[in-house]
């Protein structure tokens, strides 16, 4: 049990990164981004290719990989939701999927359906009061709590972190207070795409890098998302480690392969009762 | 007195309509301007137009001399212009202290130097440092309008907008509203507002303009329009008499 409870600890923290991208984004430019699966599946192949077929080591290549995925993710903003922005959430939604589609597809062409690992050395599962801890795992743990930390500094600490949660909050009143919108958008786009690449790399090496890859993960990310409450980061993190725990320890008493289910009626339970989320805000409609 | 802003021919509106029809009027430096005028003469279109909110159709705005028309709202707040919105004026789901720092930091384009909140801030609303943490969606009425002053403020502004500072307020934070805005201007800031409350209002103000159908029907010494027995139609206009307000006015 205690061995279930963990795997799922590690599982939601993975997923806990793209979804604080979707809520970051959410938050910012009001859609949900439906894109980004196919996003975090070509960050992992990005990385894939520096790490099998340049032979850089995972570190150095997950960082270029990161940094370069913030700036494609700032060029694909430009092309697809820009010219779309001012048309409305749904819009953008649709857009969203469409561009997953394109990416998906930009994956499957460039390397295959087949299934890929990254060329790391085979290493022995370390063990901790009667838990059984993989490599990946520990990685997964120690690069997943390290990026949130960070990420909760840069929220809270540092001016543009604020001057996010203040055009999520309210896009006018940020604009006569000083706040260049469109730079925090490009800021935005800039960090969600690297948390998705990171998100994308501790996937690849959790499961195997291939297409459907990161659209596996769309629904438990989205509940996590919604869970916490649309738009609120700290509820995106505790949103996830409750997904990934309770799904993980759902296997308990339910087969393993309906574990997907679980978020799912998280999303229907938090919808019906609680439609702003753990920490979201509820909406009055006038 | 040297004019510091001056509107000429402003249009702007929503959709394919224009709201204001041509709007002229000017601030001297270090005065307080009060517009009144009926529902839907255009007050609020005219000051979120002025902020930058509203693209401007026609007409200048200018600043110092200086046109801003074509400015983006942070460039406006940039050159000199700090806006207080009527509604939603704080960021709710941050803290006191994280609106003041968003204020310091951004108005001033980073140039700012100095504690996030001044001796001077303090001396204006004592209530603040107590509520620092506080949430700003959690905060009263009153309080999120002493916020939304205090951050129009962090950097001292050439030219004070407010869109109804007393609009919603209990009659204690109503006056204590209207004394931030005189000891406001005492330091210098000229002051545009746009007011219902205006015998209030006109008792704090040098200059009054009337607005009605989108255009200035009348611009006066304000001591003079506290002064006339149908003020009242001012700024009501014919819903409270029948009668149009600026019929026997002429513009200054």
């Amino acid at each position: 049990m205690l061995q279930t409870a963990f795997n799922g600890l590690v599982t939601g923290i993975i997923v806990a990164l793209p979804a604080l991208a979707v809520t970051l984004l959410f938050g910012v430019l009001k859609f949900a981004n439906f894109a980004v699966g196919a996003m975090m599946t070509v960050a992992a192949y990005m990385v894939y290719a520096l790490n099998t077929e340049l032979d850089w080591p995972m570190l150095p290549a997950t960082v270029a990989a990161a940094v370069a995925f913030g700036f494609m993710c700032i060029l694909m903003d430009l092309v697809t939701f820009k010219p779309l922005r001012e048309r409305g959430g749904l819009t953008l939604m649709v857009a969203s999927l469409g561009l997953g589609f394109v990416l998906e597809n930009v994956a499957r062409l460039a390397y295959g359906n087949a299934a890929r690992s990254y060329a790391m050395d085979l290493a022995r599962p370390f063990r901790f009061m009667d838990i059984r801890m993989n490599r990946e795992q520990m990685i997964a743990f120690v690069v997943a709590t390290l990026a949130m930390a960070v990420m909760y500094v840069l929220l809270t600490r540092m001016p543009i972190g604020r001057a996010m949660r203040a055009v999520a909050d309210n896009p006018a009143l940020a604009q006569v207070r000083g706040i260049d919108s469109a730079a925090i958008i490009r800021w935005t786009w800039f960090i969600a795409g690297m948390l998705l690449a990171v998100g994308g790399v501790l996937i690849g090496m959790d499961r195997a890098i291939e297409p459907p890859m990161g659209a596996s993960y769309l629904i438990p990310v989205f509940a996590a998302a919604i869970l916490g409450g649309l738009g609120s980061p700290l509820g995106a993190f505790v949103g996830a480690l409750l997904i990934g725990i309770v799904s993980e320890m759902a296997t308990l008493v339910i087969p393993p392969n309906y574990r997907i289910g679980i978020p799912l009626l998280v999303i229907a339970a938090i919808l019906i009762f609680r439609p702003q989320g753990l920490f979201g805000q509820a909406h009055i409609r006038r | 007195m040297s004019e510091i802003f001056r509107v000429e021919g402003l249009h702007a509106g929503y959709g394919a309509g224009d709201i204001l029809k041509g709007v002229d009027l000017r601030v001297e430096e270090g005065t307080v301007v009060t517009i009144i005028g009926p529902n839907g003469s255009g007050k609020s279109t005219l000051v979120k137009t002025l902020a930058g909110l509203l693209r401007a159709r026609q007409g200048d705005i200018l600043l110092k001399g200086t046109s801003i028309r074509e400015l983006s709202p942070p460039q406006r707040v940039h050159a000199g212009i700090s806006y207080v919105p009527q509604e939603y004026n704080v960021f709710r789901n941050l803290t006191v202290l994280e609106n003041l720092k968003i204020a310091r930091e951004f108005m001033s384009g980073g140039r700012a130097k100095g504690p996030v909140v001044s001796d001077e801030l303090v001396a204006l609303f004592p209530e603040l440092p107590s509520r620092f943490k506080a949430l700003a969606g959690n905060l009263s009425g009153g309080q999120r309008q002493m916020l939304a002053f205090a951050c129009a403020l962090a950097v001292k502004p050439g030219l004070l907008i407010m869109d109804e500072p007393s609009a919603g307020l209990s009659p204690k934070y109503m006056t204590d509203i209207f004394d931030c805005i005189r000891k406001v201007n005492g330091t210098g800031v000229s002051v545009l507002m746009v007011e219902q409350n205006a015998i209030e209002a006109l008792r704090i103000s040098d200059e009054c303009i009337v607005m009605a159908t989108g255009r200035v029907r009348m611009c006066s010494p304000a001591a003079s329009v506290l002064e006339m027995p149908d003020l009242q139609t001012l700024y009501l206009g014919d819903a409270a008499t029948g009668q149009e307000p600026w019929a026997s006015k002429s513009a200054a």
